[in-house]
């Protein structure tokens, strides 16, 4: 016993002194590992880890070593605010890479503003948030709705039903889905918007039938709406009614939903696993290594691995980490290699133009990619959103209505 | 309103209503008939929802995978009475805040076994027609399923020598406890059943809601609620007030939004304590 203690304080004493004598990178990291966000959180941290470890193994930032300063935001909302102030007046770091749920990022956004330290929200969201410091690198709603209303419209037919979660997500994706459907000459015949908590979807299921649509656009947020889609395919609607969506996998949903539900449900997203391509294979081979293949890697965490990665080539661009000039940098219109296919910076609204792929569920609890549409823009954060010419803007964009 | 549309909104009401009483049936028994409110209930639900998922796994049929898991949850529900409800008899906060606290202990050993993300089991794709309308089986069976339920607590509190020991203990505690009843094994073993109960609901709803470590949650608030509402006559108490708040909210989400149906069913909840602040069964001259 006594041998092992001495042991272990030997180890520690050896990995203390091992990380004073190098110069360190401090960049922050505050992700729900505990609590009922943590289907995202912890592949979001994970990500985290493995982009830290890529870029220590080819050199690190500027030949300095990164290390993570991590926190738990235990899904609560004060934890944000709490860590994140934490991270800046005690841990020194020079970036912060943290946040699921909008209300996580507008919790800590003006924390990373007013310190001045670039922040890097990666989550797919509903889209609209502008600050200097704040970069977000998932997709937001516009940019994932202009291309699957297109698609569902064409392949489904004009008759819209849309199910969505009662908080600003789902509402302004409603708004899109309003606008997007206007301007394709379809209609919304339908809507509903439903509390996290609903477990029972017979009343939704009804409504649908009632207003005969030919597609749902359904959008299930957490554990309880998952359930909507086993319900619906029980009644046996699947068949004559389409169902796409713009976050059904990126919580892993396609493992929880039965093969007999899940296959033939269509989504469109920056990113799922079957995207081939060099640099996916090559992130998939590190991800298995790591952390085995027990679940499937989803959107959020390939979004944290390509921010990690842009603030690292911005660093090393600029050749410092000083908040200033990796922002700077970060302008640019940098470009990475991603999993998800080339990613570009834009210099104007600090959100990503990507591929959205969009996909439809087999019947093995995966994905078959079916169109890809390279290169798309965020078009709405782009058009509401220029911070070089107003770099003091700090706001969340909703469109009216 | 068309007929078919009116038949369907009726049937798949009384099946929300069955769900909401299902899942809230062993908070009833244990508040009934102990006096302590659970709030565990709801991870007791989510363990017998696991059980039931991991005998399916191992290659079990569904079926079988439900006494499974309530004889799992009886166990767990056994154990946590003989170490802590035991200790904090008759102090109804504490016993809140510690199987709150139980609660979020279930919570987390269930993500540290199973993880964040478990495949369903999916429900079985059977659906009817009435009119233009196609209705899932499944949930409408529910119906069946919560009036077994209740005809089998009624039987065992009236028809076997358990129930009359446990009736008595809570009537007449001081009494029974001079005849001979040995009150705190009947504690127990009425803990242990709604427990179990709490694992059935979790095993025979697993197709309607897939298990996670967080489904508790969904539950606890308004079987919570039923229960209050329904006051100290456990059984006919619940099946009435989950037919009452659980189907209306059902039928006006139907008409309306799930939102107001939400509404709905908080604001009959505040109105009916405000009218009945011991439960609507407190003055009734049943027990059961």
């Amino acid at each position: 016993m006594n041998k092992t203690l001495g042991a272990l304080c030997m180890t520690a004493a050896l990995s203390i002194t091992s990380t004073t004598a190098s110069a360190d990178v401090k960049i922050g990291a505050i992700f729900d590992l505990t609590g009922g966000l943590n289907i995202y959180g912890i592949q979001q941290d994970n990500a985290l880890d493995l982009a830290v470890a890529s870029i220590n193994a080819a050199g690190g930032v500027n030949g300095e070593n990164v290390v993570v300063v991590g926190y738990d935001a235990q899904s609560e909302l004060s934890k944000y605010t709490q860590f994140a102030q934490t991270a800046v007046l005690r841990d020194g770091i020079a970036a912060m890479f943290a946040g699921l749920t909008s209300s996580s990022r507008e919790a800590i956004r003006p924390i990373f503003r007013e310190a001045n330290i670039p922040y890097f929200y990666s989550s797919l969201y509903e889209g609209g948030a502008c600050d200097k410091q704040t970069f977000v690198t998932g997709s937001s709603a516009s940019q994932q709705l202009s291309v699957l209303m297109d698609w569902a419209v064409e392949n489904y037919g004009p008759r819209i039903y849309i199910m969505a979660p009662d908080y600003n997500f789902g509402t302004i994706s409603g708004h899109w889905i309003h606008e997007y459907a206007e301007q394709l000459g379809a209609e919304v015949v339908g809507e509903d918007y439903l509390a996290l908590s609903v477990t029972d979807y017979a009343p939704t299921i009804q409504k649908i039938q009632a207003s005969n649509p030919d597609v749902v656009v359904a959008l299930p947020v957490g554990a309880a709406q998952t359930g909507f889609l086993e319900q619906f395919a029980a009644a046996g609607l699947k068949d004559s009614i389409g169902v796409v969506s713009t976050n059904y996998g990126s919580g892993n949903q396609q493992v929880v939903v039965s093969p007999l539900a899940g296959e033939g449900l269509v989504s469109a997203m920056g990113y799922f696993p079957s995207v081939e391509s060099d640099a996916n294979a090559e992130f998939l081979a590190a991800w298995e290594e790591a952390y085995g293949t027990d679940t499937p890697v989803v959107a959020g965490a390939v979004d944290v691995w390509n921010a990690v990665h842009l603030w690292a080539a911005a660093a090393n661009k600029a050749g410092t980490t000083d908040a200033d000039d990796v922002i700077a940098a970060l302008e640019s219109g940098l470009t990475f290699e991603a999993p998800n296919g080339t990613v570009t910076l834009e210099p104007g609204s600090h959100h990503l133009r990507q591929d959205i792929y969009i996909a439809r569920g087999d019947a093995n609890n995966g994905f078959e990619i079916i169109a890809t549409f390279e290169d798309s823009e965020p078009t709405y954060e782009n058009e509401v959103c220029n911070l070089i010419d107003n770099p003091d803007v700090a706001e969340h964009f909703t469109p009216e209505g | 309103m068309e007929l078919d549309f009116l038949a369907t909104v009726l049937l798949s009401s009384l099946s929300s209503a069955s769900i909401l009483l299902i899942a809230t049936l062993g908070l009833a028994v244990v508040y009934g008939l102990m006096g302590v409110i659970n709030l565990a209930h709801g991870e007791f639900l989510m363990v017998g929802a696991y059980s039931a998922l991991t005998a399916t796994q191992i290659g079990l049929p569904y079926p079988l995978a439900i006494p499974i898991a309530v004889a799992m949850t009886m166990l767990i529900g056994a154990i946590v009475e003989l170490l802590i409800i035991r200790k904090l008899y008759g102090r109804l906060f504490d016993t809140m805040l510690a199987t709150w606290g139980l609660g979020m202990v279930f919570n987390q050993l269930a993500v540290l076994i199973f993880g964040t993300v478990s495949p369903g089991i999916g429900m079985p794709q059977w659906n009817f027609q009435i009119g233009d309308y196609s209705l899932a089986v499944y949930p409408i069976a529910m119906i069946f399923v919560a009036a077994v339920m209740l005809a089998f607590v009624y039987f065992l509190m009236t028809h076997t020598v358990y129930g009359m020991k446990a009736r008595a203990s809570i009537q007449e505690p001081q009494m029974a406890q001079a005849i001979g009843i040995d009150s705190s094994r009947v504690n127990t073993m009425t803990f242990a059943i709604g427990s179990g109960l709490a694992g059935f609901a979790g095993a025979i709803l697993l197709p309607i809601i897939p298990a996670t470590p967080s489904m508790g949650l969904f539950f606890a608030v308004k079987g919570f609620l039923t229960v209050v509402v329904a006051g100290p006559v456990a059984l006919t108490g619940s099946a009435i007030t989950a037919l009452g708040l659980g189907g209306g909210a059902s039928v006006t989400a139907s008409f309306m939004t799930s939102v107001i149906g939400d509404v709905f069913f908080f604001l009959m909840t505040a109105f009916l304590l405000w009218l009945y602040p011991l439960g609507i069964s407190a003055k009734w001259r049943r027990k059961l």
